[in-house]
């Protein structure tokens, strides 16, 4: 499962698992199918010209003009350590409201494709399973199984927090 | 609590007596009325203080009865009542019945050091910070005022000007009980009470008395706006041998420059007043009887000025800031839509008229806009006046500071980032390249030097120029010292400019200290930091024995850029004009490379160090022969270097932008610009990328 393949990050606060319930974006990155709140969500845009940065890691693949807004734009699949693929007609940037020291950010992310919206109820949602001594997942909330399928529920805060956008010596050591 | 209120009572008193005075000083008995003094009488009844009820009492009567009583006999009465009533207000022996201890008897001389800065924040903040704002315009005003007044002290109005910036500054630190400040202020208050009624003259040692006055309270007041701020404030200056001293330049100079004039009385014979008049107050001196002579067009200016100020608005500088962006997306958006193939191809005329109409509110709105955050540099150039005057008085040389174009306009956060390099550079000025008066009078110059502000437009640009009549740059002495600090390889030729720049260096300046040559290098690196961060450059002309001049270009604003678009494989970058000096495609024959690595291209008889851009950038080049692509050839600290990049776009203008607080770890990029097509271009910052060229 690719899930074990996330980088491990320090453990942050527990998660406040009752607040799960409730309407989800769901996208595809390879074969997963992930799910991030509806509402953190500003925008899904096809993809666009990007403007690299020089020396950032490589999962941050540039900035995009949002309507006279610059956004930094990162690459999910090599954010979560995946195998990078040729972008398709369907692949598309999400845009997300993140929150950092009370303000707001607005952050792109490309993903293979969105599929669809889904209403969770709590009852929908398990916790994430316990992968083993040293596995950290903050990124993830819990898994949602619906019509026999897993939907991974990510902590979008999390993925997007701007502690690996730094330069690349200070990613490196 | 009951003794805060009736603190607050006292100073009300205080405070009253003192704008009745300032009324009768300034504008004549004329103005004043019986009404005022019934309320001080009351007042005064209601705090216990009988007998200055009485003597206010007494002034109303006279004034309501005698209204036909020729001004300066009036005038003699109230004045003569109102000393009166202060020198009761001060005097402990005053029976003040609710007041058992004299501890709260004169706020501005029993320092309330247990009242102040406890609950004083308890107040409106919005009310503060409004005093802090105010209070801090009259002490710049204060401050260039009290230098004509030194210059001039004949200056009557000028003097009246002070007194009221402190008057007001007083008044509104007593109702808001600031108690360091309100006592400071009232100490000045008198000594300058004392020069506007001719008992002082306007000594250098005066003008330093006020001047430090005002730093004392500029301090008092970064001490509330940092408790504001929830931090500690630092600890307060006023203290009783501050006051003090304030006061023996009252007392102790008074009788030194101008012996004091025999007690006078000023009372007539049939007048209702009983009590001796002391001899200390305010009273003003014969030949300036209030509401006559030239003082009064003078007022009258100054009512005028003031009615100008009411129709400004103040706004917050993050409003501003808020709408500047705005507009800056607004002209995107314009341009993107002008830009629109579909739109173009539209035959409409009225949609083309529209759309040219667009463009051009946008074009106007942006600049309005821009000239929102203008304000001329004229404020920096007065707190440089300020630095000469302590500085040459404490170095004890004799130097005229003089300053043109102060309504040149530019970025108000421009002008205030100029004003530590002002003050580093005019510092170094005096310390080091203006000679002591008897080496000037050896060398045959004037002994009184100068050093000469002015600022002015040139080519889309703002020049700072400082220039002094000093004994100018020790070229040599500079060179040697940076070849033993290892600042420039032995061998190495430079060019006059470059060896000027080198007192730029940040080991340079510690060094110079102990060795002085013509100087200059202390704080420079603090200079050359902050033009930097303006976006602007310095240059230094000198010549030996003549003096000095440093060049600070800065642009307009911050806001908008003139840039160079190039290409490099895919990307589009932005190279910012200021930093630009040519540009061209080199032949085989300029290049060569030192020790098979480091590239160099020869420019018009000067070896340059090449920097790919595309290898800094670890990108794709459309083309890796350098012949076949284009240098630039740019500045960076005074060195030039050439930039190889793929090729030209062209000349742009753009709005500068943030990439945000993700990147702002990026030494080479210096932010982005949204261009002509929507997409985003990097500006470069090219120090970043000249400082880590490999």
């Amino acid at each position: 499962m690719q899930a074990t393949q996330l980088p491990q990050a320090s453990p942050t606060m527990p998660l406040d698992f009752s607040k799960r319930a409730g309407k989800y974006l769901i996208f595809r990155l390879g074969v997963e199918e992930f799910g991030t709140e509806v509402l953190k969500v500003r925008e899904i845009m096809g993809l666009q010209d990007i403007t690299a940065i020089p020396q950032v890691p490589p999962h941050v693949k540039g900035v995009i003009n949002l309507r006279g807004k610059v956004i930094p734009v990162i690459d999910l699949r090599l954010k979560f350590g995946m195998e990078s693929e040729e972008y398709t007609p369907r692949t598309c940037i999400i845009v997300m409201r993140t929150h950092e020291d009370n303000e707001e950010l607005l952050i792109g992310m490309i993903v293979d494709g969105v599929v669809e919206v889904l209403n969770l109820t709590a009852s929908d949602i398990e916790d994430t399973p316990d992968f083993g001594p040293g596995v950290v997942t903050p990124y993830l909330t819990g898994m949602a199984k619906i019509k026999d399928s897993v939907k991974i529920l990510l902590d979008i805060d999390q993925v997007l927090s701007s502690n690996d956008f730094g330069v690349l010596p200070t990613l490196i050591q | 609590m009951l003794k805060l209120a009736e603190n607050v009572a006292q100073t009300a008193i205080t405070d009253r007596i003192d704008e009745l005075s300032t009324r009768l000083i300034l504008d004549g008995v004329a103005t004043l009325n019986s009404v005022d003094f019934e309320h001080l009488c009351s007042s005064a009844a209601e705090l216990g203080h009988p007998r200055v009820a009485a003597v206010a009492r007494r002034i109303a009567d006279s004034l309501k009865l005698a209204p036909n009583l020729p001004v300066p006999d009036l005038t003699r009465i109230v004045s003569s009542g109102l000393v009166e009533v202060r020198n009761l207000l001060d005097d402990p022996a005053e029976p003040s019945v609710p007041l058992s201890s004299s501890s709260y008897a004169q706020p501005s001389d029993k320092f309330r050091l247990e009242a102040s800065r406890n609950d004083t924040l308890a107040a409106d903040e919005e009310l503060i910070r409004e005093f802090i704002t105010e209070a801090a315009e009259h002490l710049v005003a204060i401050e260039s005022q009290m230098l004509i007044l030194e210059k001039d002290n004949s200056a009557t109005e000028t003097l009246n000007a002070i007194f009221r910036g402190f008057h007001t500054i007083k008044g509104l630190a007593s109702f808001l009980e600031f108690a360091e400040i309100q006592s400071v202020t009232h100490e000045v208050e008198n000594l300058l009470d004392l020069a506007r009624t001719c008992r002082l003259s306007v000594s250098p040692s005066l003008v330093d008395v006020v001047l430090e006055s005002t730093d004392i309270v500029r301090h008092e007041l970064a001490a509330i706006t940092d408790k504001l701020a929830g931090k500690t404030p630092q600890p307060t200056w006023v203290n009783r041998a501050l006051l003090d001293r304030i006061r023996r330049a009252t007392h102790g100079t008074a009788t030194e420059v101008k012996p004091l004039p025999a007690p006078i009385l000023f009372l007539p014979a049939d007048a209702p007043l009983s009590t001796p008049v002391p001899l200390l107050g305010p009273t003003p001196c014969d030949d300036q009887v209030p509401g006559t002579g030239e003082d009064a067009p003078a007022e009258r200016r100054l009512q005028e000025r003031r009615v100008g100020d009411s129709s400004s608005v103040r706004i917050d500088t993050v409003k501003l800031d808020k709408l500047m962006d705005m507009v800056g997306e607004m002209v995107i958006a314009q341009t993107l839509i002008q830009h629109s193939s579909i739109l173009k191809s539209a035959r409409d005329t009225t949609l083309q008229r529209n759309l040219s109409q667009l463009a051009r509110i946008s074009a106007d709105v942006q600049r309005i806009t821009t000239g929102m955050r203008m304000v001329p540099i004229g404020l920096q150039f007065q707190k440089t006046a300020r630095v000469v005057r302590d500085l040459a008085r404490r170095a004890d040389k004799q130097i005229v500071f003089e300053s043109s174009g102060e309504e040149t306009e530019l970025d108000k956060s421009i002008a205030e980032q100029l004003s530590d390099p002002l003050l580093h550079m005019v510092r170094n000025s005096i310390d080091h390249g203006i000679e002591s008066s008897e080496e000037r009078i050896a060398l045959g110059k004037n002994p009184t030097a100068r050093i000469r502000v002015s600022a002015y437009h040139q080519s889309g640009q703002i020049v700072v120029a400082i220039t002094d009549d000093g004994r100018g740059l020790g070229r040599a002495k500079i060179l040697a010292k940076a070849r033993q600090n290892g600042l420039v390889a032995p061998g190495v030729q430079l060019a006059d400019n470059e060896i000027f720049m080198l007192i730029f260096e940040a080991g340079f300046s510690t060094a110079e200290k102990v060795t002085d040559i013509s100087g200059r290098g202390v704080g420079m690196d603090v200079v050359r930091r902050h033009v930097q961060k303006l976006r602007g450059r310095i240059e230094i002309e000198s010549k030996a024995g003549q003096g000095t001049t440093f060049y600070i270009k800065l642009p307009l604003t911050l806001a908008i850029i003139e840039g160079l678009v190039v290409m490099v494989g895919q990307q589009r970058y932005i190279v910012p004009l200021f930093s630009v000096s040519e540009m061209f495609r080199p032949t085989q024959d300029m290049l060569s490379t030192v020790r098979g690595k480091a590239e160099m291209a020869l420019v018009r008889g000067r070896l340059l160090p090449i920097v790919r851009l595309h290898r800094r950038f670890r990108i794709e080049p459309r083309t890796d022969n350098l012949t076949e692509g284009t240098l630039i050839v740019a500045e960076s600290e005074g060195r030039s270097f050439c930039l190889f990049v793929d090729e030209l776009i062209g000349k742009q203008e753009v709005v500068i932008k943030s990439l945000g607080r993700r990147f702002k770890d990026l030494a080479e990029v210096a932010g982005c610009a949204i261009l002509g097509d929507g997409r985003v271009g990097l500006i470069l910052d090219i120090d970043g990328i000249y400082r880590g060229r490999i």
